[in-house]
């Protein structure tokens, strides 16, 4: 475990110094993201201009969600950034070797190697947005629920991270899978809102299925209400457990069919 | 050491029609095909020996020493490297290898050269005190100071290799694979790397695996060779003994005042040998032959042709490996006609 950590440290030491030699590129990442993010709260702000509730819902409530939301997945953006690599073009380009020689996990080192900075735009207008929400919120705020929903955090991110293990790997199959991580990453934006919005299909889908709605809605109305932990909160581990064993074991499996490329 | 047995690595590809019409048709309907890439390898090398693994372009060779590093699981057949099998106990297996791909590099590409070396120091548990002694080593025959400092993406191709070749035996690995480690180098930096090889292999009897196109490489480095040709085994053997059983050739080389009466055919008529044992070259002053010494023994050339003409010097060329080499390829491309 000392051993582990002392590498992740290593790794991701390599990665921060890289990024200090091209500071531009890490400049325009992280402004790119604030806009990104500005985009989709104004967006809320605007939806609010013209009607008081949404899905029974306030304003502040709804910022909540969205806040929340914002800090699972800001937490894999920051730590897992590198697997859209690997279904990119690590693989495709056979650069996917060097992983197979050394003597670490492959998945660790493949994640170690990146720490995305750009991800703290995320985590600064998540933990903002909390702040901010809160007071107007109703909150149902006991050490219960204050416990509960930051354990919920690190498995949330989880779910994010499993779900890009399996859509990297298909990349040992098809030599190429970002778009199919961009696909499936790109329903998270079903996890900034209540899935009561949603057709019950669409909400039995990004429960289930894609279970982005574990990674903001329900623990956040975990908080919000205080009710239903085993589901909100005890849903987020389970799923995020089961899915992360299963990416493993795709990714695993891919390893066996990786084919290099050529000379 | 390493134990290769019937090794067979296949690989799914999906035929395309050229042109846009062509992908869209493969991605609904895809055309698959076999190709096999390595279809029935074995070998065997004992501890500390350097063994030559050559073929031509697309033999199968990279493919093999991807199946020995534990990159490709084989589709059948075994390989066993101490007693270990690479893709089952991969952790444990590479620590004991090291392995450079010439065409790639492992090092990090936008920091100094140095900060690979203390990441790999930690990946391979090497303890400050063996760093430091192994670093020295490395810097006396590699010559990395001048650029250990620099960014890996600065340096020359001929430092890059040098450097990866560094990297490759920095945890002192008990076998080395190396896949065209002279690949573009200009002399200076392939005697360099041939000289750290070689310094390692007797130092540590590290057992090599090398492949290469260069011949000097083999005739300096190589105890042994293994050639592939189309994914099969074309011939195991000591450099001497293919020398023996293929080097045939001689070539002889006459300075004579005129040599215009010594013409292929008149030497192919009086020596009674066809076009294949017998090739003549010559320019004003020189007058080369080439013919195959078991058919007509080297004194009897030396006799007829003295015979025939006056000469000033004579010299003797021992066969050339690369052409040993040259008509083993080639008898593989007759033999698939």
């Amino acid at each position: 475990m000392k051993r582990i950590w002392k590498i992740y440290r290593l790794l991701a030491a390599q990665n921060l110094k890289r990024i200090m030699e091209y500071r531009a590129d890490f400049l325009t990442g992280a402004v790119s993201f604030l806009i990104d993010q500005a985009v989709g709260i104004a967006f809320i702000f605007i939806i609010f201009t013209q009607i008081p509730q949404l899905a029974g819902f306030t304003f502040e409530q709804i910022l909540f969600i969205y806040g929340f939301s914002q800090i699972p997945k800001g937490l894999d953006h920051l730590l897992a950034d590198n697997l859209w690599c690997v279904g990119y073009f690590i693989v495709r380009k056979g650069d996917f070797d060097k992983y197979l020689i050394r003597p670490v996990n492959p998945l660790f080192h493949v994640i170690a190697e990146t720490f995305q900075v750009d991800a703290i735009g995320e985590l600064v207008v998540g933990i903002a947005l909390l702040i901010y929400a809160s007071p107007g919120a109703g909150l149902h705020i006991t050490i219960w629920t204050i416990l509960l929903s930051i354990i919920a955090v690190p498995f949330a991110a989880l779910i994010y991270t499993s779900l890009k293990i399996i859509t990297a790997s298909l990349a040992f199959w098809l030599k190429s899978s970002g778009f199919i991580i961009q696909m499936v990453y790109g329903m998270n934006e079903f996890s900034k809102y209540p899935t009561t919005i949603y057709s019950l299909p669409v909400r039995i889908f990004v429960t289930y299925i894609i279970p982005f709605a574990f990674t903001g809605y329900y623990p956040s109305l975990f908080i919000l209400t205080g009710n239903n932990a085993l589901f909100n909160i005890g849903g987020v581990i389970a799923i995020s457990s089961v899915l992360f064993v299963i990416s493993v074991f795709i990714w695993n499996k891919g390893i066996s069919a990786y084919e290099s490329a050529g000379a | 050491m390493i134990y290769a047995e019937h090794l067979r690595k296949e690989f799914k590809k999906i035929v395309k029609e050229p042109g846009l019409k062509g992908s869209f048709k493969a991605l609904f309907k895809p055309l698959k095909e076999t190709v096999v890439a390595a279809e029935d390898i074995s070998f065997h090398v004992p501890k500390g020996e350097i063994l030559g693994f050559i073929g031509p372009n697309g033999a199968g060779k990279s493919t093999v020493i991807k199946m020995l590093t534990g990159i490709l699981t084989p589709t059948s057949g075994e390989c066993r490297i101490n007693g270990k099998v690479p893709q089952n106990d991969r952790k444990n297996y590479v620590r004991e290898i090291g392995a450079v791909f010439g065409q790639r590099t492992q090092l990090w590409w936008d920091l100094p050269l140095q900060e690979t070396y203390l990441v790999l120091k930690e990946i391979y548990e090497v303890d400050d005190a063996k760093f430091k002694k192994r670093m020295d080593f490395l810097n006396e025959i590699l010559e990395l100071e001048k650029f250990i400092k620099s960014p890996v993406r600065t340096l020359s191709l001929g430092q890059r290799m040098r450097a990866d070749i560094a990297a490759s035996m920095l945890h002192s690995p008990k076998v080395l694979f190396l896949d065209e480690p002279t690949i573009g180098l200009d002399v200076v930096v392939k005697d360099n790397i041939r000289q750290a090889i070689m310094k390692i292999n007797k130092e540590e009897q590290t057992t090599v695996i090398l492949t290469t196109h260069d011949i000097s490489d083999i005739e300096l480095l190589c105890d042994r060779i293994v050639m592939i040709d189309k994914g099969k085994n074309v011939y195991d053997g000591s450099l001497h003994e293919l020398r023996e059983n293929y080097g045939q050739t001689r070539e002889l080389v006459f300075e004579t005042d005129n040599n215009s009466k010594l013409t292929e055919e008149e030497f192919r008529k009086g020596l009674k040998l066809n076009e294949n044992d017998l090739v003549i070259e010559s320019d004003k002053n020189n007058f080369k032959v080439r013919f195959n010494s078991r058919k007509l023994p080297v004194g009897e050339m030396l006799g007829y042709t003295l015979s025939l003409t006056k000469v000033k010097d004579i010299s003797v060329k021992d066969a050339d490996i690369e052409e040993i080499i040259r008509n083993l390829y080639r008898q593989g491309e007759k033999s698939d006609e």
